[in-house]
């Protein structure tokens, strides 16, 4: 018994590390062209995501939880 | 420690002394920055550092000509920090590296031209860098970790010495290191006296990744932005791991500006995390949104995105009410623009979502004020009436209203007659 909060103590401690990782350093010396790679995850964005389609699963759901019984009025 | 005669050792230490000097008489940046790179741990140096342990007596040498002894202050210091930094003396490597530090500050006034620059930049680079080490050593005596406050006021010395002086102005770009430092960076970023784009890109990546930080935590979401965006942009592409970092911070920044990442992207730097976020602002699926920030909350909490996140909520709400009208409005094209608050209600009850009528309709009000969604209340009759043009204004890059209010003239929209009145 005594020995089981143990393991679950170091999962947090793993997280932790996991997410405590700080902005690396540049070496000193270090130089990089930005013009290819750096273009490409700049261009994954969607800025006109919000669409009038309401043919996905979640809509399809909502439409017929509204219609299920009439709403009081 | 590779063996070294005595000889050797004098004849190693004289060789620094004349590159030092040569470097100096001759304005050499290139050949002068090299003899400070302490932590770069180059084979020379280091070299020097054996030398230095076996011949006790550098500093007699220092002083035996007048080319060496005007840079004692720099030289007997510089050496002793050698010798510590070589023996792994962390914190002696630190102290007496930044007393050199601080004398070659007083001599770089004195020269005319900003030659030694390079010098300088290199020399603060370590100080920052010893100190972080000695910082170490400290806190695994038990002794608190000062030595990295005591760096940054050297730092600060060094900006103020460069930004005030003409030519040698240009160096305070390279400073651009100095994390999350108010003071400063509100002399970088309102002094004209330098061009931001001349500052080294690894700096420039470095100093807009911090300052974005910052701008999110102040909730400017415009600047965060652009500082995140830029620190991306120009990221070293190998360095995924840094980019990982800075979409960490950039991700809840887009989409509270109503700006979606692609799941490509979520899952090239493994920041899964977010896709269900994504998904319920795409779908207004509230549950789904507060279920993805209860899972990940330590995570977020500790990017300190959380409040952020948490804000999305509202836009949630918004799309949430845009597919309700939207589905009115395949029904009953007339009358879709008034959406019957218990309609709402219902809607929230089936994603576990429990309010009552004036719940829904303060949640309603706040979308009005914030500009979300454009309409008015019949209050008596429980009915949002919408705008008939453009009833849901996308956000489209642009951060949603947060403290100021909307002038109430503004409020003339385009509506049918205005029957909630009384």
């Amino acid at each position: 018994m005594a020995t089981e909060p143990k393991p679950a103590k170091d999962d947090v401690k793993v997280d932790l590390f996991e997410d405590d990782d700080e902005f690396e350093e540049f070496e000193i010396s270090q130089e990089w062209d930005d013009k290819k790679e750096g273009k490409e995850v700049t261009q994954q964005w969607e800025d006109d995501w919000d669409d009038d389609d309401v043919s996905d699963d979640f809509s399809l759901q909502l439409k017929r939880e509204l219609e299920s019984n009439t709403v009081k009025n | 420690m590779a063996y070294m005669s005595m000889g050797e050792a004098h004849r190693r230490i004289t060789e620094y002394l004349n590159s030092f000097s040569d470097a100096v008489s001759s304005q050499d940046g290139a050949s002068f920055k090299s003899l400070f790179a302490l932590s770069s741990n180059a084979p020379s140096l280091l070299s020097l550092a054996d030398a230095l342990n076996i011949f006790q007596d550098a500093n007699r040498l220092i002083k035996q000509s007048d080319n060496y002894s005007q840079f004692a202050d720099i030289l007997v210091p510089l050496f002793r920090s050698l010798q510590n930094y070589r023996q792994n003396n962390l914190l002696e490597a630190y102290n007496a590296f930044e007393k050199t530090a601080n004398a070659f500050i007083q001599e770089f006034r004195n020269w005319e031209s900003a030659w030694a620059l390079e010098a300088l930049y290199v020399i603060v680079y370590d100080v920052r860098v010893l100190a972080e080490k000695a910082d170490k050593e400290l806190a695994s005596n038990g002794k608190s970790p000062e030595k990295l406050k005591g760096a940054g006021s050297v730092l600060m010395k060094v900006f103020g010495t460069l930004a005030g002086k003409g030519s040698k102005r240009v160096g305070a770009l390279y400073l651009g290191t100095v994390n999350l430092c108010r003071s400063v960076i509100r002399s970088i970023e309102t002094a004209r006296i330098f061009d931001f784009e001349e500052f080294p890109k690894r700096d420039k990546v470095t100093y807009m990744y911090y300052t974005g930080r910052l701008e999110v935590f102040n909730e400017n979401f415009s600047a965060a932005d652009y500082k995140l965006s830029y620190a991306l942009k120009y990221c070293n592409p190998q360095s995924s791991a840094n980019i990982r970092m800075i979409l960490k911070h950039l991700i809840p920044v887009k989409l509270s500006i109503g700006i979606l990442p692609k799941s490509s992207l979520l899952e090239k730097y493994n920041l899964l995390e977010y896709s269900n976020i994504v998904q319920a602002l795409r779908r207004g699926d509230l549950r789904l949104l507060r279920r993805a920030l209860q899972d990940h909350e330590d995570r977020f909490l500790r990017s300190g995105v959380y409040l952020v996140l948490e804000k999305l909520e509202l836009q949630v709400y918004q799309r949430l009410v845009k597919k309700i009208y939207i589905i009115q409005k395949q029904k009953d094209p007339n009358r879709a623009h008034q959406v019957k608050l218990e309609v709402i209600v219902k809607a929230l009850k089936w994603l576990e979502i429990d309010m009552d009528v004036d719940e829904v309709e303060c949640i309603m009000a706040i979308l009005i004020f914030k500009n979300l969604m454009k309409g008015y209340f019949a209050h008596k009759s429980k009915v949002v009436v919408l705008s008939k043009q453009d009833p849901f204004p996308k956000l489209n890059g642009k951060p949603q209203l947060i403290e100021d209010v909307i002038p109430i003239w503004q409020s003339s929209y385009n509506l049918g007659p205005v029957s909630s009145r009384s």
